[in-house]
């Protein structure tokens, strides 16, 4: 199984009309914060030989300052030598909401699984999700939110039950058309109010 | 999507103009010899053939050395002889122009001989002959009384004529829910027991089931799914036509070893099952006694308006606690009476019944008390579904009780069941009231997840 270059799968995403948080690769401190256009920034390592980034110390959230980037930047360029070949991705900072994860994978059964779940780090804790096997309906991406325990901490009371309704069609319709991706990890994407934004992807082909 | 194969049709073997029992002896403790006296004791009418060429004369019947005597004579064969010589027996039935076969015999991969079931499939797709088996019990239906069960009848009860149809993988689980629905008041259309899954399938079992008009519900016990994208596009065309009920062993089994990701660590092999079934619109059993709790109130095939329930009791604890077990289950709903009914109530019931619900209707409740709340409830637009608890250690609740509460059911358009709980008088009246086909309840959890499933069933239905 290889893991898909982040940026590529970014544009995977931009072509379902997913939508995911400004990001780029970065080769230098000036150049992260050329990126950050005051405003607040994360930088993570990326790399094939650490896929839990956060655990490993591969990630510095909310940088305002160029000179907190560029310590950051330092920082993370030191731990990455051991991990070549890597990237280093600067990102937006995403608005706070509720993390969410939505997913997929390919069973040898029943083909593309479709997962949408409670996310951030006690995803396996809360185990509150609900799959359905893709592709889906309108109906049954609405099942789908019906189905967990969170469902209205998620969609803030149904105020973005259609944003999330419509992203879960899209995934769907990424997974169909995209056979030979065989894990997708979208988590967390941040819901508020008005909608969402995918921060992190991992797509497995 | 599909895996691209045709069902196997198994009707010939369910209802056969004649049947071959290969295997069938003169020793009547012989599997054969059990299934030949089956078929014998249930009263099929058919034209039964035992098979043994040792034998001239078994049961009365003429016995014939091979079915390659009987070209073209054959529906379905029976085979219970030893596992190394079922192909080359069911070969002679290919050639004898046999419809379908069960073979019964085990001895093939359950115990690592999949050599040998690689040949049974192969004769059997030669011949393009439907193979139930190996390793299972096989078939019943009581009213073609077609059985192959090698279970004597003193040991397992055979249920009534019914409208449920169970489907089962493993033969133990499958006689002991035989056992326990001949032990409940509704019926069985058929009852098919297919083993190892050699040929046919759960998905040509289900296909069949779908077409097969005296099922009224489909109760499945699966161990695994062989085709499943076709499996998958049966169970979604079965629920608009008829519920199932399935309950899934290998819950725990070991997930997705070493996943790459979130979403595989979640979506394990019995989820996404759990899944495939649950966007098909089946109900989905716990346990093994959630498949009869289910069986019976869907097979009354009521169609709940909406998710309001009214409790009428004559225990106001047991009504509490009914209430109580209606509000854990987010779909359900607690029905608020209207103003018709409340003044209805106070009118016709002594000043100490409370017009409210769960409507207890004192201890000292009889027929008429219940009568006059039930017609009054079965008019109320507020209500969608009633809970009739009758316990009948109370004085006044006897068998003109359970009278009443039938007639109810057949009257009242909404679905309706009962709650009672009790020894030996009160066993003797939920036969009677099941039998009837009003569905009883030994407890306000179990009553309630019931309605949940009904309420459940037709929203999914209404909705696609």
């Amino acid at each position: 199984m290889t893991l898909l270059d982040y940026l590529k799968a970014k544009q995977l995403l931009d072509k379902y009309g997913i939508h995911s948080i400004e990001s780029a690769y970065v080769k230098s401190a000036e150049e992260a914060a050329r990126f950050s256009k005051g405003k607040p920034i994360v930088l993570k390592v990326l790399s094939g030989k650490a896929l839990h980034k956060s655990k490993a110390g591969l990630v510095r959230l909310n940088l305002y300052t160029e000179q907190q980037i560029a310590s950051a930047y330092k920082e993370l360029y030191a731990k990455a030598q051991k991990l070549r070949p890597y990237n280093i991705l600067a990102q937006h900072m995403s608005e706070s909401g509720v993390e969410i994860i939505i997913g997929g994978r390919t069973d040898s059964q029943f083909g593309k699984v479709l997962l949408i779940g409670l996310g951030g780090i006690y995803v396996e804790v809360f185990r509150d999700f609900a799959l359905r096997i893709a592709p889906i309906t309108r109906k049954e991406a609405g099942d789908m939110l019906d189905q967990m325990r969170s469902s209205n901490v998620i969609t803030h009371g149904g105020k973005n039950a259609k944003q999330i309704e419509e992203l879960l069609m899209k995934v769907s319709a990424l997974l169909v058309k995209n056979p030979e991706i065989s894990e997708l990890d979208l988590n967390p994407v941040i819901v508020t109010e008005k909608g969402y934004e995918v921060v992190d992807i991992r797509v497995l082909k | 999507m599909t895996d691209g194969r045709k069902p196997l049709d198994i009707s010939s073997a369910l209802d056969p103009k004649s049947v071959a029992v290969i295997g069938a002896s003169r020793d009547p403790d012989k599997v054969g010899s059990i299934i030949l006296q089956n078929y014998v004791s249930s009263g099929y009418a058919g034209k039964l053939y035992p098979i043994n060429p040792n034998a001239d004369e078994i049961l009365g019947f003429k016995a014939y050395k091979s079915v390659l005597e009987l070209k073209g004579k054959i529906d379905t064969a029976v085979i219970a002889i030893p596992a190394e010589f079922v192909p080359k027996v069911m070969a002679e039935c290919g050639k004898a122009g046999v419809k379908s076969v069960v073979v019964v015999s085990g001895g093939f991969s359950e115990v690592g001989n999949t050599k040998l079931q690689e040949e049974l499939v192969k004769v059997a797709d030669k011949y393009c002959m439907p193979t139930i088996g190996p390793n299972c019990l096989g078939v019943m239906d009581p009213r073609t009384r077609v059985d192959t069960l090698f279970l004597p009848t003193y040991k397992i009860s055979r249920p009534e004529i019914g409208g449920v149809s169970f489907m089962a993988q493993s033969g133990a689980v499958g006689s002991t829910v035989l056992d326990l629905i001949s032990g409940e008041g509704f019926g069985l259309s058929k009852f098919i027991s297919y083993g190892n899954a050699a040929h046919v399938d759960e998905t040509d079992i289900l296909e069949y089931l779908i077409k097969d008009r005296e099922t009224k519900v489909i109760v499945m016990y699966l161990e695994g799914i062989k085709r499943g994208k076709d499996f998958f596009e049966a169970a979604k065309r079965a629920s608009r036509i008829k519920p199932v009920v399935v309950l899934k062993a290998g819950r725990t089994s070991a997930g997705i070893k070493a996943a790459h990701s979130h979403t595989a660590a979640l979506a394990g092999d019995y989820e996404v099952q759990e899944a495939v079934f649950r966007q098909a619109g089946f109900t989905i059993a716990e346990d093994l006694s959630d498949l009869l709790y289910y069986a019976k109130v869907l097979e009354s095939e009521k169609a709940p308006k909406g998710p309001r329930v009214a409790i009428v009791t004559d225990g106001g604890g047991a009504g509490v606690l009914t209430a109580d077990a209606i509000a854990s289950l987010s779909d359900l709903k607690m029905a608020e009476f209207s103003n018709t009914t409340k003044a209805a109530i106070k009118k016709t019931m002594p000043p100490l019944v409370n017009a409210a619900n769960p409507l207890d209707l004192a201890g000292d409740a009889e027929e008429t008390r219940y009568s006059n709340a039930l017609s009054i409830l079965s008019n109320d637009d507020n209500v969608d579904m009633l809970i009739v608890i009758a316990l009948f250690q109370t004085p006044g609740a006897d068998s003109k009780l359970a009278s009443k509460l039938i007639e109810y059911k057949e009257k009242c358009e909404k679905p309706m069941i009962v709650i009672s709980i009790g020894a030996e008088y009160t066993e003797t009246h939920k036969k009677m009231m099941e039998s009837s086909g009003l569905p009883v309840y030994d407890s306000p959890a179990s009553a309630s997840r019931a309605l949940s499933a009904l309420y459940k069933y037709y929203q999914f239905r209404s909705s696609r």
